[in-house]
């Protein structure tokens, strides 16, 4: 339909409307101002019921007796099939009904469209049961205005992935069947991914569909993600001098103190190479590093010289801090990068920070102090401080609602905050107090994270976007849209130029920060996503959430390789041991589980993937190495220091359940 | 979930009878059909939207229950004013009652009293939130401390108690390291099921050792940490056999001995034993259940009978008896029935019992309950209070058994009283009471009437206590209940004191010990919290006379007093039921404060 045909039709149901409740005079005003002829309104009136119908897309002359009959057509023929094609096939089952009750509420056979649900609905895979109740709330067509669940499944079309043998059998049945009801509705909402091979079986869908829209497309997960670590050249000026410096940042500071001997440490050795899968350094800008923070880097190199590599012959060790008093009044905790800090959130709006080490909490002097201190000094930073000011813990107050999620800057300068009064706040950890309230997203912010780079950082919110922002715009940078639910987490990728969002449609999305497009969509949960993590190397991603399971995701293609259970309840927290060898998992369950990932990467590297080809899950509990139990607290956030001790949050519910 | 109700989930609504009921509550008399109907409907759907946004809040809350603030929250995103004046600090407490085919849900509402508010007495401040590290785990081992949960699980340990067989293989994944012995693993593929060698490593031996010693020895301060550690720690399972063993013969040994001091330190571990919430005692009966019977009904437990209070080990030993019964008794095990059959059979001999025994007998099945009383003492007390009659009227009979048929005539009063009570009607008749039980008549009627016209112990007056104090922790209350019986007995009432000199006598495994021994025993029952028990007994064994165990006699009744001034007057120890606010583990010190007295009332 060209614009002005659409233009016209539009006008000719705005005249419609204005017809049927009797507005003479705006109709004749609209007519005059559009140039409208009076015989256009009533010569598109048919058009104009298209017009609705396109725009809804449920108008349906359609016997609302036929629908039952369709469907039990349509399962008749699927159970019929042949077994190889009988699961993918049986994919449409799910959207036909839906689309199929959808119509019916919109038509207003509400009886007939419950009857149809409770007769059908229990039969669908167990992962679509939240949504099919959701749906059934869903009566009257007033219902459907705002809905959610409906919006999505109205506006998008649902995913499906086929092969090509299966799809050219269910187009033949189509034909043959004629059911105009079927045929619209496959026709309008359904989209068929078609691609060449073997029909795929029941555990292979079931491991990727699941989420609202149906499954990710292949062009989906097509652009290249440049999911490698850059190599850091500053630091190795600084920590292991190598020849080929040649990287513009290293100009500024080339005669650092800090020669540190250049060891056959695979840690940095590692690093001398470039990983052909990094971006460039200067696909996203950033703030050049301050001396401080080069300082701040030497540290955390030595410090992870002395580290543990951990493996299966060498678990970790755990140190639990548990927040006592705290009954279902702690949201959100985090540990700062070097395990000095620990930052928890509360239902009343409080933050509350805690050292970790000896060294109090200090605040900045006063303004008159400071004048007092010597700029030049080598120690300035130390000197700004109020010595007499120390404390074990402080409290920053300013929100409104509960706070959902904290995070710590790199330099462990700056705190963001989120909360349900939906800003986000940046606090200063040298005047205790609140700097920036960003106001941005119109409803409960979910999730926030820093970048690990510093300057940039990512939230996730209620209103179904996830964005950028830099902490000296008051304004998003980015805004990550397309997910069909709440985005309930979020997660910089290592190299800072990829975001990760999970939310309850159960997508997990990666968005690339310079474009703001998603460059990969994945699908195979089952319930909202509530954590995220990417691995040290860069290249995969784990995701958890109320489903109780932890997926690992292989951003190179977006494939699904394995899918960890063993948690009985929703997992909240996910970590990576520095050395990467390690996943370790923490829920509601108040377990503590240990995953071997070097195992799981190692049977991956083995195997042969391409875009189109998925690998085979591995399912199941074969990498778990220990897990253990703590008493009644559920972990809410585990973090590995620099020498790969394992600290775990846990809020100690004294309430026996 | 089941299919079927899944099945109703599908277009439910709340009932038009709700929305009249509801109408009603608000004014409107007669809501016509189409309304309610047609309100119903609106109202589900948005009702049911509410809560689906409302879960939202509970999951980002890491919480697994909807909480009053979680659907505020969610009227907020919509837009909708939120319910003030609903907050509440935990879920719910939802209750479910049900009754003529009518189910109800309810919340339970809780009476404040304002008085107390206005008064604004032992306001309750909310704890400050603390933060407390532990090691959850070292290279992949977890050690057993307080704050670890125990290595298995108490319901695991009933089910290998219960039904040994379906003991599944210890898993890798929650033992102990793997390394080395999996190898083995691969060569020897036949499955040998091991005989269970409890191996205990350097450590647990260690503790064992010292734990055993401090149990037993004479330094009352350490005994009281080696029984706290018994009653709380969690990783005590493995050990357990040995524990038993260790009582078992320990019993053995000093009945034949004599030893009163001794069987009481091993009665006070089994109760220490039985507290411990880790531990799973019910494979260990068969061995716990004699040595503790022996501790009711020997004939002999002390060296002087006439003189020691043995009676207070076979009250103790009674109600770790029916601490057994209450914690163990099954359908299939019994143990109470057969432990009631035991203790009647000792009163169906007649007169070969010797009375210690007899008193024994008394006391187990008197702690078993009123109905056991009813049915297996009230037959028996005439024939008892012949026996006694005979001894305690008669002049021929020595010393020994006078009191003990005195003992035994308290304890009956005691305990047949509050029965006789509630199964008699008002009008009590000396002459029937006479016909009736005999030399025991006139006793009983004179208890009985006294608790008729004492008010029942009222359940009221200690709630008030309650509220009052639930901010006091229970270890303090504890703490501060202790001494204040101490001072009663230095102020009030008759006492006796008896002191005698041991020195010469050979004890069997500890020679220098200087225990005092202090209890109380109000004689009448139902005035438990009377500030004025009649008779006090104090009596001390002192091993090696000297001036310095009446220093310390002194000294641990100042601290006392002084404990008993802190606390105000309030005799009463109360246990704070919102102890789940409490850090999970309470400071050693805190529980037991170091005394010298060994008081077994404190361990009622």
């Amino acid at each position: 339909m060209s614009t002005d045909d659409m233009d016209k039709s539009q006008l000719a149901a705005v005249l419609q409307i204005l017809k049927k409740y009797n507005l003479k005079g705006t109709e004749e005003l609209l007519r005059k101002e559009a140039n409208l002829s009076s015989n256009l309104g009533d010569g598109s009136l048919q058009q104009s019921s298209d017009v609705s119908s396109v725009l809804t897309g449920y108008k349906s002359d359609g016997d609302p007796e036929t629908y039952e009959d369709c469907y039990m057509e349509l399962k008749r023929f699927v159970e019929g099939s042949l077994d190889i094609y009988k699961h993918e096939l049986g994919m449409i089952l799910y959207p036909v009904l839906v689309h199929m009750y959808l119509e019916l509420v919109y038509n207003g056979h509400t009886e007939k469209a419950i009857n149809l649900m409770r007769k059908f609905g229990p039969e669908q895979d167990p992962y679509y049961q939240d949504d099919l109740r959701k749906l059934a709330l869903v009566t009257k067509r007033d219902h459907m205005n705002g809905n959610e669940l409906t919006d999505t499944f109205k506006s998008n079309q649902f995913i499906i992935r086929m092969s090509r043998d299966t799809l050219s059998l269910l187009k033949r049945h189509l034909n043959d069947k004629k059911a105009s009801v079927l045929l619209n509705i496959i026709q309008e909402h359904l989209y068929f991914d078609m691609y060449e091979g073997v029909a795929r079986n029941k555990n292979q869908i079931d491991a990727t569909s699941g989420a609202v829209g149906g499954e990710a497309k292949r062009q989906d997960n097509k652009t290249k993600v440049y999911y490698g670590i850059p190599k850091a050249p500053d630091i190795q000026s600084l920590a292991a001098p190598v020849e080929d410096e040649d990287e513009a940042a290293d100009q500024d500071n080339p005669d650092k103190p800090k020669k540190k001997k250049a060891k056959k440490d695979p840690l940095f050795s590692k690093k001398t190479k470039n990983d052909p899968n990094a971006p460039p350094s200067d696909r996203i800008p950033v703030p050049d590093l301050k001396d401080n923070d080069k300082l701040e880097k030497i540290k955390a190199y030595r410090e992870a010289s002395k580290r543990v590599t951990l493996g299966p012959e060498y678990l970790p060790s755990v140190c639990c801090y548990t927040l006592l008093n705290a009954n279902y009044t702690v949201t959100c905790a985090e540990i700062t990068e070097d395990s000095s800090m620990l930052a928890v959130g509360f239902s009343d709006s409080i933050v509350k920070v805690w050292t970790l080490v000896p060294q109090k909490l200090k605040s900045m002097k006063t303004a008159e102090q400071l004048q007092d201190v010597n700029v030049d000094a080598e120690d300035v930073l130390a000197r700004m401080m109020d010595e007499r000011s120390g404390e074990t813990s402080r409290s920053l107050y300013g929100h409104a609602g509960p706070v959902y999620s904290v995070s710590f800057s790199p330099d462990r300068t700056l705190l963001l905050s989120c909360s349900e009064d939906t800003t986000i706040r940046l606090w200063s950890l040298q005047i205790w107090t609140c700097l920036v309230v960003y106001k941005g997203h119109m409803f409960p912010v979910w999730d926030v994270k820093f970048s690990p780079l510093g300057y940039y950082f990512a939230s996730a919110s209620y209103d179904r976007t996830a964005r950028l922002w830099a902490t000296d715009h008051y304004q998003p940078l980015r805004l990550f849209a397309g997910h069909f639910s709440d985005v309930d987490c979020v997660q910089f990728h290592p190299n800072s130029n990829y975001v990760a969002t999970g939310s309850s449609d159960r997508r997990v999305c990666l968005w690339d920060c310079t474009t703001g497009n998603h460059v990969r969509l994945m699908t195979g949960h089952k319930s909202p996503i509530m954590s995220l993590a990417f691995s040290v190397c860069g290249r995969f991603l784990a995701s958890a959430g109320a489903d109780c399971k932890v997926l690992i995701w292989d951003l190179s293609h977006g494939h699904l390789v394995a899918e960890l259970t063993g948690h009985e309840k929703a997992i909240h927290a996910l970590a990576f041991s520095r050395c990467g060898n390690i996943l370790v998992s923490g829920g509601l369950d108040c377990m503590l589980k240990v995953w071997d990932f070097t195992k799981l990467t190692e049977e991956i590297s083995s195997e042969e993937v391409n875009v189109s080809h998925n690998p085979d899950v591995r399912i199941g509990d074969d990498y778990l190495l220990r897990s253990f139990a703590t008493k009644s607290s559920p972990l809410i956030s585990l973090h590995f220091t620099r020498r790969n001790l394992l600290l775990a949050v846990g809020m100690f519910d004294g309430v026996p359940t | 979930m089941s299919k079927s109700s899944e099945n109703e989930l599908y277009g439910t609504n709340l009932s038009m009878e709700s929305m009249k009921v509801i109408a009603e509550s608000i004014g409107i008399g007669n809501l016509p059909d189409d309304a309610a109907k047609e309100l119903a409907e609106d109202i589900s759907f948005k009702l049911k939207h509410i809560i689906q946004d409302a879960a939202k809040f509970v999951h980002h809350s890491k919480r697994t229950k909807l909480m009053p603030s979680d659907v505020d929250a969610a009227l907020k995103v919509k837009n909708l004013e939120p319910q003030y004046g609903f907050q509440s600090s935990e879920p719910l407490p939802f209750r479910f009652a049900s009754g003529g085919g009518r189910e109800l849900h309810f919340i339970e509402e809780k009476e404040v009293n304002l008085n107390d508010l206005l008064q604004n007495l032992n306001a309750k401040a909310p704890l400050e939130v603390s933060l407390r590290s532990h090691w959850l785990c070292i290279d992949g081992v977890q050690p057993t401390i307080p704050e670890n949960p125990p290595p298995v699980a108490k319901n695991i340990q009933k089910l290998e108690s219960v039904d040994p067989i379906n003991k599944k293989p210890a898993k890798e994944t929650s033992g102990k390291p793997t390394t080395g012995k999996q190898k083995l693993r691969n060569v020897e593929t036949v499955q040998i099921k091991q005989l269970a060698t409890h191996e205990l490593s350097v450590e647990q031996q260690l503790y064992y050792k010292e734990i055993t010693e401090a149990c037993v020895g004479s330094d009352e301060a350490r005994r009281a940490e080696a029984l706290q550690s018994l009653a709380s720690d969690p990783g005590l399972h493995e050990m357990l056999p040995r524990m038993c063993t260790f009582i078992i013969e320990g019993v053995r040994v000093n009945v034949v001995q004599n030893n009163l001091a001794l069987l009481i330190y091993l009665m006070r571990m089994v109760k220490a034993l039985l507290d411990n919430q880790s531990l799973y005692l019910e494979k260990y009966l068969h061995e716990l259940i004699p040595s503790v019977t022996t501790c009711i009904v020997s004939k002999q437990l002390c060296m002087r009978p006439e003189l020691d209070n043995h009676w207070a080990l076979r009250d103790f030993a009674s109600r770790l008896m029916s601490q057994i019964c209450k914690n163990f008794n099954t359908s299939t095990n019994n143990i109470q029935t057969r432990i009631t059959r035991m203790f009647t059979n000792a009163l169906n001999q007649g007169d070969k019992v010797p009375l210690s025994s007899l008193y024994g007998a008394l006391e187990g099945l008197s702690e078993l309950g009123a109905e056991v009383i009813r049915i297996f003492v009230l037959p028996k007390l005439k024939l008892i209070g012949a026996r006694i009659e005979t001894h305690l009227q008669g002049s021929i009979t020595s010393n020994i058994e006078k009191i003990a048929s005195e003992h035994i005539k308290q304890l009956l009063i005691k305990v047949v009283a509050p029965v006789l009570k509630n199964i008699k009607n008002s009008p009590d008749y000396v002459e029937e009471y006479k016909q009736e039980y005999g030399y025991l008549g006139p006793a009983l009627h004179a208890a009985v009437l006294k608790a008729r016209t004492q008010p029942t112990p009222s359940t009221t007056a200690a709630c008030n206590i309650s509220t009052s104090l639930t901010n006091v922790s229970a270890t303090i209350t504890r703490t501060v209940g202790q001494p204040s019986q101490i001072l009663q007995q230095n102020t009030a009432g008759p006492q006796r004191t008896i002191m005698m000199n041991q020195t010469g006598r050979v004890t069997n495994q500890i020679n220098n010990q200087k225990i005092l021994f202090v209890t109380q025993r109000p004689p009448t029952p139902g005035c438990q919290p009377s500030p004025q028990p009649q008779q006090n007994t104090v009596v001390k064994f002192v091993s090696n006379t000297n001036t310095l165990n009446q220093q310390k006699m002194v000294t641990a009744q100042k601290l006392g007093i002084t404990h008993a001034a802190q606390a105000g007057q309030s005799p009463i120890s109360v246990v704070s039921k919102s102890s789940y606010q409490q850090a999970p583990t309470k400071k050693p010190e805190q529980m037991q404060p170091p005394t010298s007295i060994d008081d077994l009332s404190h361990l009622v």
